[in-house]
């Protein structure tokens, strides 16, 4: 049996999904990694949900996990054989964005983002969801001022990479 | 910037995009099992307690305490034997508070701090682990060379045959001891290092990142 509250966070969980894709979107490479990541930030979503006491809204309470999921907990080379039991479970992403971008230029750009090391790759994630800095420096735990600083350097990072 | 520009329109446009799965699929998801590494670490850190439990329950069979009765040490072994488990049980606990206290919802630093706080418990774990198999080594050396009747035999022969050849014998002796201790701090130290070193290579190299964010300001 289902419990309610089981059934509640799967409703949430599903309307909000595209966030958790999102994440996984900037943190892998691959549409196997993909799958791995989504189930293990659904997982912690699950677990950490009895904590969820509707303070904030339920989509930035899954920013804040889904990226401690990625930057502190995940570890890719220990999923391996996980994520062909995920595709058994017929759980398919048509990833064509990946390779086939229409834009080159964006091409170009997604392969910087994805260079990006983990820390970096939240504080942008987070920028391209319209979050603000006082947002972005909740999340990670750091100073807005920290956070300023930070997106500079990842624009100047961005744009050196791009130029070269 | 053009180019952050143009990525954001891309993330927006493309964030339809994303395949949307149904709840039956969602709630398989959920219940399986996560493979995060805090949840790793508590598993080892169980194995571990498990081990070391069964180690010294196989050293100590009856055969062997009858043995050490008749040495009337149980002045030494008793309180050595409490204290032991007085610690593991310790450890235990806070193995345990700490695996709880980990929790996604906190900020990501907070986090970090606390894997890394499970981190050092299992560092003193390990520490305090190697120390008392190497004080037991040294106090079982001494107990049976002290109260063994066949070891007194032996000491007693090579004594009659010259006092430099007693010497000979507690320097084997000693040698032995350190090279069998040697032996296992290498093992558990490579054993450690290849679970947590590896474990947590990625999050300290991301914690050194945010710490340094911070600490520059």
């Amino acid at each position: 049996m289902k419990s309610t509250s089981e059934k509640t966070f799967v409703e949430l969980l599903q309307k909000h999904q595209n966030i958790v894709h999102k994440i996984c979107r900037l943190y892998t490479n691959d549409v196997d990694a993909h799958n791995d990541l989504f189930q293990e930030i659904s997982i912690q979503l699950w677990k950490a949900y009895p904590k969820f006491r509707g303070e904030s809204k339920f989509s930035t309470w899954m920013y804040r996990v889904g990226l401690n999921t990625s930057i502190t907990l995940y570890r890719k080379s220990l999923r391996r054989v996980e994520s062909q039991r995920i595709e058994s479970v017929a759980y398919k992403l048509s990833y064509e964005d990946y390779d086939d971008t229409k834009d080159e230029q964006l091409k170009l750009i997604y392969a910087a983002v994805h260079k990006l090391n983990d820390i970096e790759k939240g504080i942008i994630f987070l920028y391209l969801e319209n979050k603000n800095y006082r947002e972005i420096s909740e999340t990670l735990g750091i100073s807005e001022v920290n956070a300023r600083v930070r997106m500079t350097r990842i624009k100047t990072k961005l744009k050196t990479q791009l130029t070269s | 910037m053009d180019e952050l520009e143009l990525l954001k329109k891309d993330w927006e446009t493309s964030s339809k995009n994303y395949p949307e799965l149904d709840k039956k699929t969602l709630y398989k998801l959920i219940n399986k099992q996560s493979s995060s590494i805090v949840k790793w670490i508590f598993i080892i850190s169980l194995l571990e307690f498990a081990l070391w439990t069964l180690v010294s329950i196989v050293s100590n069979d009856a055969e062997s305490l009858e043995k050490l009765k008749s040495y009337n040490v149980e002045y030494i072994i008793y309180p050595l034997t409490v204290f032991g488990y007085l610690v593991i049980g310790y450890f235990f606990y806070v193995f345990y508070k700490n695996y709880k206290n980990i929790s996604t919802t906190e900020d990501t630093k907070m986090l970090m701090e606390r894997i890394l706080k499970t981190r050092k418990t299992v560092k003193h774990y390990v520490i305090f682990n190697l120390v008392f198999v190497c004080i037991s080594i040294v106090i079982g050396v001494y107990i049976e060379i002290t109260n063994n009747p066949e070891v007194q035999t032996l000491i007693n022969g090579i004594e009659a045959d010259g006092a430099k050849n007693v010497t000979i014998f507690y320097l084997i002796v000693v040698g032995i001891s350190i090279l069998a201790m040697a032996l296992i701090t290498a093992i558990l130290l490579g054993f450690y290092y290849l679970i947590y070193g590896l474990l947590l290579k990625r999050l300290k190299a991301n914690y050194k990142d945010l710490k340094e964010l911070v600490t520059e300001q």
